[in-house]
């Protein structure tokens, strides 16, 4: 392992990746700073691009997109009061009334120093983490790898979702389109309806864009919002005094983060009210909070940042996206011909440690970048829609239709973004159809596997060999489902 | 179709649709399936895999189709919206026309080429999102379709559709 570790090292420190990295987060900051973009929509965007690129450069690049589009998001919230993404809701409680107050300049250096800190400890925890987790899922059979997806399908459906059977509706649906094309353990056509087009399945990259991009786009235009001109960058900068109070602020808020990250689906948004929550809790002055308090725009960015490394445990070692951004690196990973699980660790163990190190890379270039960008990245709050929004549109089009020079995927691209909609209209969560179409495939042949390895005594096998795997199934999803509870009802 | 039915069908709510196409999928997929998949691969008479090919299909929309019933149970009493519309009729009519264009656009990317389907599709776009400078709008719309065109034939060597006319062009500007 530590040979692979500091290959992967050597490896991650190379011009190319350390200049798209650059790249990613700048172009990161641009789209979060933008109200009504989001950070997820730049990644669908941008996901095509990272296929052009060798791997330990493509994937640094999303990861520092991802990580750059999150702080990005807290730049209209504390400045105009428009979080540009879910997770700086919470940011935008404190944030927006310090600007109100004549302190913007100190908010955002305070997100940005509490996001790296935040960022930078659960990318480190991760590294610790991840191979244990690897050697451990290494052991895996098909019945203990089946039981583990179909626990993540429900995890996602508990967490993911106001109501949990409109969750489970959606996650059928998304293993329902991961069967049209060829049966992965037979090799017969199923529901392609004659089309030659559908007789490799319907491609992953056009769904991604369609279902997260599109639909964003559509409900910028119906806003055809321009954020107003009182995006001003005032007041002093964060004193020394002030990042040393709220140092146990943010060290709890990474913890929570940090936590949130392992369990598939809970994501930044959660994170962040509850690092917010746990320090108003904790503080001596709670009636502080809410007023314009850098310690709550501290709690919420190092917990909604906190999350970023922990999510790519169960992608790297089980193939499980957590999270709709870790869906779309699972595309960047399988083009890249990557296939996310714990052989990957056997086969490219250097490459995955080295975009791991490349992530805390990310970080420390972000303290720089930054720090001294935020002055250019506040301005751009004021863009016109109707500027952007045509150019977003035409590089959705173009990176579905690159992957695979295919007309077809195009269409794909505008019914899925037309499915994205009428979901996001009748409220029902896109992330658990994206899901189940993911693990779809390997969830059929696992279970596929399993009944042939169960014969014809399927009831002896389960009992006797594997009862573990269905305590696991069982337990866990209830676990889970009590521990949303408790949080949803904590954040409430 | 009269005036009356188009009034009804307007006011159906987004979820009783969906879940109703839900219903009807996992339905008519369950009924229909085996005309919906093939017959699996037989060697000297046993098949080649320890489950048909229709069997998880079959799980799934069933399951699919007994809860999208169970769903449209609990809505039975919401399936017409009592409320006013959210979005007024020209968020809507926008949203009408973005996606007219965005088809248009997917339709003509092959037989007019990137760059003339993005220039048409982006000044639409444009216009639809509330910007009326024309000049703004020209811009946009022609320079930066070449800009991604040149970024990603010359600079990542990536295929874009393109009529020949204008590939012996480019290519006579930038690679003589």
């Amino acid at each position: 392992m530590i040979e692979q570790f500091a290959e992967g090292a050597m490896l991650s420190f190379r011009f190319d990746t350390i200049s798209m990295i650059v790249i990613g987060l700048f172009s990161g900051m641009v789209v979060g700073a933008l109200p009504g973009f989001t950070t997820l929509m730049a990644m669908a965007i941008l996901l095509p691009l990272s296929f052009f690129l060798d791997p330990l450069v493509g994937i640094p690049f999303l990861l520092g997109v991802y990580k750059g589009g999150i702080f990005g998001g807290s730049i209209p919230a504390i400045l105009v009061s428009m979080p540009g993404t879910g997770a700086a809701v919470a940011t935008s409680i404190d944030g927006y009334k310090l600007t109100q107050k004549g302190q913007s300049r100190k908010a955002l250096d305070m997100a940005l120093f509490a996001s790296v800190i935040g960022d930078s400890f659960s990318d480190i925890f991760t590294i610790l983490m991840i191979f244990p987790i690897a050697l451990l899922v290494m052991q895996f059979g098909p019945p203990e790898l089946f039981a583990v997806l179909l626990m993540s399908l429900v995890i996602i459906v508990a967490t993911s979702s106001r109501n949990a059977l409109k969750g489970l509706i959606m996650v059928l649906f998304g293993l329902w389109l991961a069967q049209i094309g060829t049966d992965p353990i037979g090799g017969v056509e199923r529901f392609t309806f004659g089309a030659f087009e559908l007789k490799s399945g319907i491609p992953l990259l056009p769904m991604l864009i369609g279902v997260f991009a599109l639909p964003e786009l559509v409900y910028a235009v119906m806003r055809s919002q321009r954020a107003g001109g009182f995006a001003k960058l005032v007041g002093a900068r964060l004193s020394r005094a002030e990042f040393w109070r709220c140092l146990p602020t943010i060290r709890r808020s990474t913890l929570i983060g940090t936590a949130i990250g392992i369990v598939p689906g809970l994501g930044q948004v959660v994170a962040a009210m509850m690092g917010y929550s746990a320090a108003k809790n904790a503080s001596s002055h709670p009636e502080t909070f809410g007023e314009g308090e850098v310690e709550g725009v501290a709690a919420a960015e190092a917990a909604n940042n906190a999350v970023n490394g922990p999510t790519l445990v169960p992608l790297l070692t089980l193939g499980i996206p957590g999270d709709n951004v870790t869906a779309i690196l699972l595309g960047a990973f399988v083009a890249q011909g990557l296939r996310p699980g714990p052989q990957l660790f056997e086969e490219q163990g250097a490459i995955v440690f080295g975009i791991l190190v490349a992530m805390v890379l990310a970080n420390l270039l972000f303290v720089v970048i930054g720090y001294l960008s935020i002055p250019l990245f506040s301005r751009i709050v004021t863009v016109k829609t109707g500027l952007l929004v045509p150019i977003v549109i035409m590089f959705a089009f173009a990176g579905a239709y690159v992957f695979r020079s295919d007309a077809t995927d195009v269409l794909m691209l505008v019914l899925f973004g037309l499915f994205g909609l009428l979901a996001r209209a009748a409220k029902f969560e896109v992330m658990p159809m994206v899901m189940g179409f993911i693990l779809g495939a390997p969830l059929e042949y696992s279970f596929g596997q399993t009944v042939a390895m169960a014969g014809t005594e399927p009831l002896k096998f389960l009992l006797s060999e594997r009862l573990g795997m269905f305590l696991v199934l069982v337990a866990t999803p209830i676990v889970g489902f009590y521990l949303w509870r408790r949080m949803r009802a904590a954040t409430a | 179709m009269g005036h009356r039915t188009v009034k009804v069908l307007g006011k159906i709510t987004a979820e009783t649709w969906l879940t109703a196409l839900f219903l009807a999928l996992g339905a008519l997929g369950t009924i229909f399936m085996g005309q919906l998949v093939a017959e699996p691969k037989v060697l000297f008479g046993r098949s080649l895999t320890a489950i048909p090919p229709s069997l998880f299909p079959s799980l799934v929309l069933g399951a699919l189709a007994a809860l999208a019933a169970l769903r449209m149970y609990q809505i039975r009493s919401a399936f017409f919206s009592t409320l006013p519309e959210v979005a007024g009729p020209s968020a809507l009519g926008r949203v009408v026309m973005l996606f007219a264009v965005m088809f248009f656009y997917a339709f003509t990317m092959n037989s007019l080429g990137f760059l003339i389907s993005s220039a048409l599709s982006m000044a639409a776009v444009s216009w639809i999102a509330g910007n009326r400078s024309v000049v703004q709008i020209c811009l946009v719309s022609l320079f930066s379709p070449i800009a991604l065109y040149l970024i990603s034939t010359r600079g990542l060597a990536v295929a874009l559709p393109e009529l020949s006319a204008i590939e012996f062009f480019y290519a006579r500007v930038f690679d003589w």
